[in-house]
């Protein structure tokens, strides 16, 4: 695992806006209803009848220089040496400090619990070898999940001859989701 | 970053593993239980995709794509992927229930299931007597058990099954039927060109078609040309959209196919060799140049001579799809016939990216009794009134006219599997008039359906994860075996089809024709598959596929038979003229709304494809009520703002929902979602929740198939 640094491709382009990973991730990780670990962001411009439309799926871009890790009081909010970042529940205080942080709101207050929770990369599955649940179920293949540490991997295949944006790189924070263009 | 010691890992970890479950009936599992991982085939709509429950505890955890169906792949939609909530649905069918008040009073008492065999067996008896075994009416929605259900109806003598094809894509298979003697799919994996018209693939049904098409339009720039009257997101990921004018679909084929033939650019080879009746076809379509069309569709002249162009040039690696959806209009039919023979021009038949005639796989069938065939005429008339259509899955608008006027002769009973007609058929309040009508109604279902909440029984069915159901054949360019195995035993007093229409019939002296259990049939139908141990290779891996890629041309071998009249392809069909139709598709225009009233143009979400899912809480998030689309001037011109609660009111029936203002929408037309504002509060998320479009839509049907015409509803709008 010392090895590895987890990223995310997200091909915007192929997002149908069908819900499939919304509904996948709220099964696999029993994320209650109201809140969500992704969504997916639309935008829909213009004028009858010259109309676009696009959908952007979102979600904890597992930072490599994470402002919710750095404004946790307590240090619940951590990074992995994998990359990933998560919320160890006991020692968060649910202060939402981190909500606040986070430039792409992928945290959420989960009141019956009175702490914070957000994406993991399903780090369940992936112990086990899988992808997260997001990535396996989409209908069109929008999400590309792996070791972007790994010269070799799918991911760094593709981001070797695609082009691609991350968002919101201003803040500093070194988001690890490659949006193709 | 902080430096993670191993204890603090192996925390978070189980932290992570922990399952704090929503559902379950409040039973938390251990994180330290058994994990089975059980292979079986999803329910939630016809596509029938192979899943993966995964189990703990006896609990489904979740439902994962099994990545060995070469169709679904590694995909499961968001319905796919909800599906588990219907186990654990507190408001879900849990005991047979028998009628305590007035017909939908909503009054129940809890029954064991012999006594719901025994009073249902009484009462159908009892119509039996009076009216005969056509007094009975059997009507079922696609499910892999529903077999069983028409084979009782077919044993108790009723002529009168009817089943959902005329509710959906009837008018298509028989308009297929005729010009090619079978119905194909489409392969946009490998087309070049592909013309969708009215066709709503990347919204409205996920499926392998939806799978297929986003990778070759993403992936190898595939050309994607969209009709519709709303932007749906299939326009908006289309290269090209025209918000063609509701209704004339057909007019711009014609002048496509008047393109291609005037500038001799069809398959000259494919079309003498394998169609007949081109010559008649080639003096029809003079009439329809693209100016004309311009006129009919509002989609520039020089437009559909381009794409007429483009299409034939892209030959055979271009296809105008035939759609998934129900038909529209009047002439929905002869519109899909038209779009047959474009595709039959340019030579596309059974070629690579083109259309491909079904691949079967044969199953073993086991024996059982036959029955004697039922002695009466259908109620329908499907042979006098739709000689050509497939009678055995009646035309079910024609039936419920017939039905409600007691001609040719009354049907007094109703038994009724896995479908809402309350919701299905347009035109609610002619439904409930049926529903009235009749001297006893039972409902299979695994929730409280607005029908069921008008039966006199309600048998509750285990849902698709507690139970076995009969292997099934997928056909198409990838075939497929699939079979359905229970991820956990019932958690209620439920039970499969097989074993409801068991005991009824048992009751009705029928039993004797159902003397089989599901494993039996399952052994005998996988018998035939070409592998060792067939049914347990099913058990293990919930499909089977015969190895190698897809093979095309097959039928044009010089010795291949088209099963039509001609044994080629029909482009002009002397057979629908014997039936009194037009050989050839003849363009007759649709009516117009008038200056106050527009067209209630139909449409679905693919979380919400039918009525039955939208009280699924991991869906009903995405749109808690449906709204009505109004374009911005419409909404101006009508007084409606952004949120209204405004009435919508057609010639059968009127609904209140709220407004969405939106410039995705033609001003001659409104839009609005299926499956809300319904009567069973058992259905609580969606009771009386938005508007339904059943309410609304009128009576009315394609000339030829029967199947339901759902766009010719005109309806005014006002703010309440």
């Amino acid at each position: 695992m010392a090895d590895k640094r987890y990223a995310l491709i997200i091909d915007s382009r192929k997002c149908i806006n069908c819900k499939a990973c919304v509904v996948a991730c709220r099964a696999e990780n029993r994320v209650p209803l109201g809140h969500s670990r992704d969504w997916i962001g639309e935008e829909h411009r213009g004028v009858w009848p010259n109309l676009s439309a696009s959908f952007e799926p979102e979600q904890c871009h597992h930072c490599a220089n994470p402002s919710c890790v750095r404004v946790c009081p307590t240090g619940a909010s951590f990074q992995r040496d994998d990359g990933i970042v998560l919320v160890q529940e006991d020692d968060c205080i649910g202060c939402r400090y981190c909500i606040i942080a986070c430039p792409y709101n992928a945290r959420f207050f989960r009141e019956d619990k009175g702490l914070v929770e957000k994406c993991t990369f399903c780090m369940q599955r992936v112990r086990r070898g899988e992808t997260p649940a997001c990535v396996e179920t989409c209908p069109s293949k929008v999400r590309v999940f792996g070791d972007i540490g790994d010269a070799t991997s799918q991911l760094n295949q593709i981001l070797a001859r695609r082009e691609y944006r991350t968002r919101n790189p201003q803040t500093g924070n070194g988001p690890q989701i490659y949006y193709l263009i | 970053m902080p430096s993670l010691n191993r204890r603090r890992f192996v925390q978070i970890a189980a932290a992570g593993a922990a399952v704090t479950t929503q559902i379950g009936c409040g039973r938390k599992p251990s994180t330290l239980g058994q994990r089975a991982e059980i292979p079986t085939t999803c329910e939630l709509c016809p596509n029938k995709c192979s899943v993966i429950a995964v189990v703990e505890n006896g609990l489904i955890r979740k439902l994962n794509p099994n990545p060995e169906n070469p169709k679904s792949r590694g995909m499961l939609c968001a319905r796919g992927n909800a599906g588990m909530l219907q186990v654990y649905d507190p408001d879900r069918l849990k005991k047979p229930l028998i009628r305590a008040g007035a017909r939908g009073e909503g009054k129940w008492r809890e029954a064991t299931w012999d006594e719901a065999f025994d009073y249902t067996a009484k009462q159908l008896t009892a119509i039996k007597e009076k009216y005969g075994p056509q007094g009975v009416l059997w009507s079922s929605t696609e499910a892999f058990a529903e077999i069983f259900f028409k084979n009782l109806g077919l044993a108790f003598g009723s002529p009168n099954i009817v089943r959902h094809p005329t509710l959906c894509l009837a008018s298509v298979n028989l308009a297929y039927s005729i010009t090619f003697g079978t119905v194909p799919s489409f392969d946009l994996l490998n087309a070049n060109y592909v013309i969708m018209a009215g066709a709503n693939r990347f919204e409205a049904l996920v499926t392998p078609d939806t799978m297929d098409l986003i990778e070759s339009t993403m992936n190898r720039k595939t050309r994607l040309i969209c009709l519709d009257p709303r932007f749906t997101v299939t326009a908006a990921k289309a290269d090209e959209w025209y918000p063609v004018k509701p209704g004339t679909d057909m007019a711009f084929i014609l002048a496509m196919l008047h393109v291609i033939i005037g500038e001799n650019r069809h398959d000259k080879e494919f079309v003498t060799n394998y169609t007949q009746g081109f010559q008649q076809l080639a003096e029809h379509v003079k009439q329809y140049t693209p100016e004309w069309a311009e006129n009919e569709t509002e989609i520039p002249a020089k437009e559909i001579v381009r794409i007429a162009r483009e299409f034939s040039d892209a030959a055979p690696r271009a296809v105008f799809y035939a759609g998934r959806r129900s038909s529209w209009y009047q002439n929905d039919f002869q519109m899909r016939r038209a779009q047959a023979i474009l595709n039959a021009v340019i030579g596309n038949w059974d070629k690579q990216g083109g259309m491909v005639p079904n691949t079967k796989i044969a199953l073993g069938e086991i024996m059982f009794l036959p029955w004697d065939d039922p002695q009466a005429p259908r109620v329908d008339e499907m042979d006098q009134r739709f000689p050509l259509a497939a009678k055995g899955d009646g035309a079910y608008l024609a039936l419920r006219e017939n039905v409600l006027a007691g001609t040719p002769y009354p049907v007094k009973g109703w038994m009724i599997a896995k479908q809402d007609p309350l919701n299905a058929l347009p035109d609610q309040s002619k439904t409930l008039k049926m529903v009235e009508q009749m001297d006893f109604i039972g409902a299979i279902d695994i929730q409280m359906s607005d029908t069921a909440y008008y039966a006199d029984v309600v048998f509750p069915e285990s849902t698709y994860l507690e139970r076995w159901d009969p292997i099934e054949v997928m056909s198409g360019i990838w075939p497929a075996v699939v079979l359905r195995q229970p991820a956990i035993k019932p958690l209620h007093d439920t039970k499969p089809c097989l074993e409801i229409v068991q005991g009824i019939a048992k009751r009705l002296d029928l039993g004797m024709y159902f003397d089989y259990t599901i494993d039996q049939w399952n052994e005998a139908a996988a018998k035939e598959l070409p592998i060792e141990m067939p049914f347990e290779y099913l058990k293990k891996h919930g499909v089977f596929t015969p190895p190698g890629a897809p093979t095309y041309g097959a039928t044009l071998q010089p010795d291949h038979r088209f099963i039509t009249a001609s044994g080629k392809i029909d482009l002009y069909s002397e057979r629908i003229k014997e039936n009194g139709h037009d050989p050839l598709p003849v363009y007759r225009p649709p009516e117009q709304p008038p200056a106050n009233k527009f067209r209630l143009v139909i449409g679905r979400k693919a979380f919400y494809t039918h009525a039955n899912s939208t009280n699924n809480p991991w869906l009903h998030e995405f749109a808690p009520e449906n709204r009505l689309w109004i374009n911005p001037v419409s909404a101006k011109s009508a007084g409606v703002a952004e949120g209204d609660m405004v009435e919508v009111a057609s010639r059968v029936g009127s609904v209140r929902l709220r407004a969405r203002v939106t410039e995705e929408i033609r001003p001659d037309c409104v839009f609005m979602l299926h499956g809300f504002g319904k009567r069973s509060p058992a259905l609580k998320r969606v009771y009386k929740r938005g508007g339904s479009d059943a309410v609304l839509l009128e009576t009315a049907w394609d000339k030829v198939s029967g199947n339901a015409a759902m766009h010719e509803t005109f309806v005014r709008v006002w703010k309440v």
